[in-house]
């Protein structure tokens, strides 16, 4: 067993986390016994209407931990659950945001949580077949969720009558081959049908019209695996966590330069400073935090001057960012923001689907121009065609948020550290020894 | 498999998943196949393979390192396990395979497992904290002949039960099969030299 790096055990603020950590967690019986697995799961089948499971998780204020932060409740509400025909409800587990590794923390840890929030979830919009897409690489969480499944199975709780309800329920998995857009939830459900995976233009939304063509609830794994617990504390109590806005806990994974790496559970509203600086133990000895990114690549970057922004939605996007998949990736004064940036960049470009011009053209487009400024030949015009790029790839000209994405890595850096840019494309040099120098 | 999904088409995916465990990569027989199965264009099945990353095209070792360059892991050391792996295994860039067949490296994108970073994955296995020294050992464990392959920790395609009948059917665990054999099976001969970088790149 891999040594455990982030929150677990009993806390007054651990929801998701409090019972990692137990052995054999991942076990139907320990799940059940230690930490009253599936009895969220009895209560919404025996005992409440699905309208009011719903209105539970409106109540909670859950919003989506995948990345867009949408109302959870609301999404739920969206499905016609009386519509006929089938209707799905689709699991995104296909984490690949760079720097975020919660979703497979869960599922490592705590497999049967989440089958139990999609089981209720696919109650509760009168579903009865769940799919869940994983990532490909994905070995080992894959494993423990298809051991899981079986042994829910085998109880009774997917099956034709789970706690003897007519109500059949099914989860099925199928596995990711390796593409980062099928995060986005429309590119996801081209890749379930059998297709490349590029996004649909909406309307119509997935919930009147997505898999296989049929009204479909799609929700993270981290969404999920939080919906036992509201119906098990009750929305109002969970609402009582976190900011108005922004309730509850979630899971932030903090990598890079720190003493201590890990995916901790975060009540919504502490600051980036609790978080990286005591949480995950600070940047290694001798050095300063210089930048990070507070909901994984996607997200614009925040300088050091920015640690005290809390971790609450609102508070992220007065600071022109964003709390995206909760990837906060930190980074400290010996490395180059332009350097990363064209990390980044690459990554973008790679990933690009190429079904809309701006982001299939201006990732590579950028990339090239990093490459020239990084190579010591750039200059002003460089540094334009960045900031041209940037605004080409934002502002809603692609069918999702991927070329956005990439626009913000380019505008988010260039915004704080215009000084390091132009000590590259102007100067051809790289001051990271001067900031250490005067560190 | 095709029964499945609501529609077959959803099968493509895992039909060339099973191809590729058993053929080490997808040849356009492997690919046509699959077409004919699900009665697909063999162009379509194709378009499908060359999109998703973890389908090769090309061969590969028989052990591939898949070593995250994101920058979580970058900021902790990637490129020099980047440059430790191809030194080790003795090839010059991505996507060659080593003189012995045994070995190929690729740099990839984020794995999900950044507390743990640098890492990698090693044909189904992720490894942690990586080192040189960790490197070297994975390399020689894998270079002695008394080594079986990492098992494939699952299989790749059909769920143990019936799920439209709900029957319950005891998991039968599908033996792993055998990873590609190093040589060329039609003339014995090793011969899995290729270009670096045939995938698709950002500087083209």
């Amino acid at each position: 067993m891999t040594e455990l790096r982030g929150s677990s055990g009993d806390a007054s603020h651990h929801v998701l986390t409090r019972w990692f950590g137990t052995p054999d967690l991942h076990r139907l019986e320990t799940y059940a016994s230690k930490a009253g697995g599936y009895t969220a799961l009895r209560k919404a089948m025996l005992d409440m209407a699905p309208a009011d499971i719903t209105n539970e998780v409106k109540t909670s204020g859950l919003r989506g931990r995948g990345g867009a932060g949408f109302a959870t409740g609301i999404k739920w509400s969206f499905i016609n659950r009386d519509a006929p025909g089938p209707k799905y409800v689709v699991v995104n587990a296909d984490e690949s945001e760079p720097g975020t590794a919660k979703d497979r923390y869960i599922l490592e840890n705590s497999p049967h949580m989440v089958v139990e929030g999609i089981l209720i979830a696919a109650y509760a919009v009168g579903a009865n077949q769940a799919w869940v897409y994983i990532r490909g690489e994905y070995d080992r969480p894959y494993q423990m969720l298809t051991e899981a499944i079986e042994e829910a199975r085998a109880k009774g709780y997917i099956g034709p009558k789970p706690f003897g309800k007519d109500y059949p329920l099914d989860i099925r998995l199928y596995r990711g081959h390796g593409a980062y857009i099928c995060g986005e939830e429309t590119a996801l459900l081209e890749s379930l049908e059998g297709k490349r995976a590029q996004p649909r233009s909406r309307p119509p939304f997935p919930a009147v019209k997505g898999a296989w063509g049929r009204p479909t609830l799609l929700n993270n794994v981290e969404t999920l695996a939080t919906v036992p617990a509201i119906l098990n504390m009750g929305g109002a109590e969970y609402a009582k966590l976190g900011t108005a806005k922004s309730p509850g806990t979630r899971l932030l994974t903090v990598s890079g330069n720190v003493r201590k790496p890990g995916v901790y559970e975060v009540e919504l509203g502490k600051t980036f400073r609790h978080v990286i600086m005591e949480l995950a133990g600070g940047p290694p000895e001798g050095r300063k935090v210089k930048v990070f990114w507070p909901g994984g690549s996607s997200a614009p970057v925040l300088p050091e001057s920015m640690l005290d922004t809390t971790t609450d939605m609102e508070a992220l996007a007065a600071a022109r960012s964003m709390g995206g998949s909760g990837g906060v990736i930190v980074m400290d004064d010996t490395h180059c923001v332009v350097k990363a940036a064209h990390r980044l960049l690459k990554f973008y470009a790679y990933e690009s689907c190429g079904k809309c011009t701006p982001c299939r053209v201006g990732g590579d487009w950028a990339v090239r121009t990093y490459e020239r400024i990084l190579a010591g030949q750039g200059s002003q015009v460089e540094l334009d065609i960045l900031q041209r790029v940037s605004d080409g790839l934002q502002n809603g000209r692609c069918l999702c948020g991927l070329g956005d994405s990439a626009g913000w890595v380019i505008d988010g850096t260039l915004r704080h550290f215009r000084e390091e840019y132009e000590d590259h494309a102007l100067r051809h040099e790289c001051n990271v020894g001067k900031v250490a120098a005067h560190a | 498999m095709p029964a499945k999904y609501p529609q077959s088409r959803s099968a493509v995916m895992p039909a060339l998943d099973l191809a590729q465990e058993e053929i080490g990569h997808l040849t356009p027989e492997a690919m046509t196949e699959v077409a004919h199965a699900l009665q697909l264009d063999p162009g379509y099945v194709e378009g499908v393979a060359t999109f998703y990353s973890l389908f090769h095209l090309e061969p590969v070792g028989k052990h591939r390192f898949y070593v995250c360059t994101n920058l979580s892991c970058m900021l902790r050391g990637a490129n020099e396990i980047v440059d430790h792996v191809r030194q080790g295994i003795g090839v010059d860039g991505a996507g060659q395979v080593s003189s012995d067949g045994l070995f190929s490296y690729e740099e990839v994108e984020c794995l999900g497992a950044c507390e743990y970073a640098p890492m990698m994955r090693l044909d189904h296995e992720y490894h942690y904290d990586l080192t040189a020294a960790k490197i070297d050992s994975l390399i020689s464990e894998r270079r002695s002949p008394a080594t079986k392959p990492t098992p494939r920790p699952h299989p790749p395609a059909a769920p143990a039960t019936s799920p439209a009948s709900g029957e319950v059917k005891p998991p039968t665990p599908r033996p792993h099969p055998p990873a590609a054999p190093a040589t060329s099976p039609a003339s014995g001969e090793v011969k899995l030299k290729r270009a670096p970088g045939k995938k698709r790149k950002v500087d083209d």
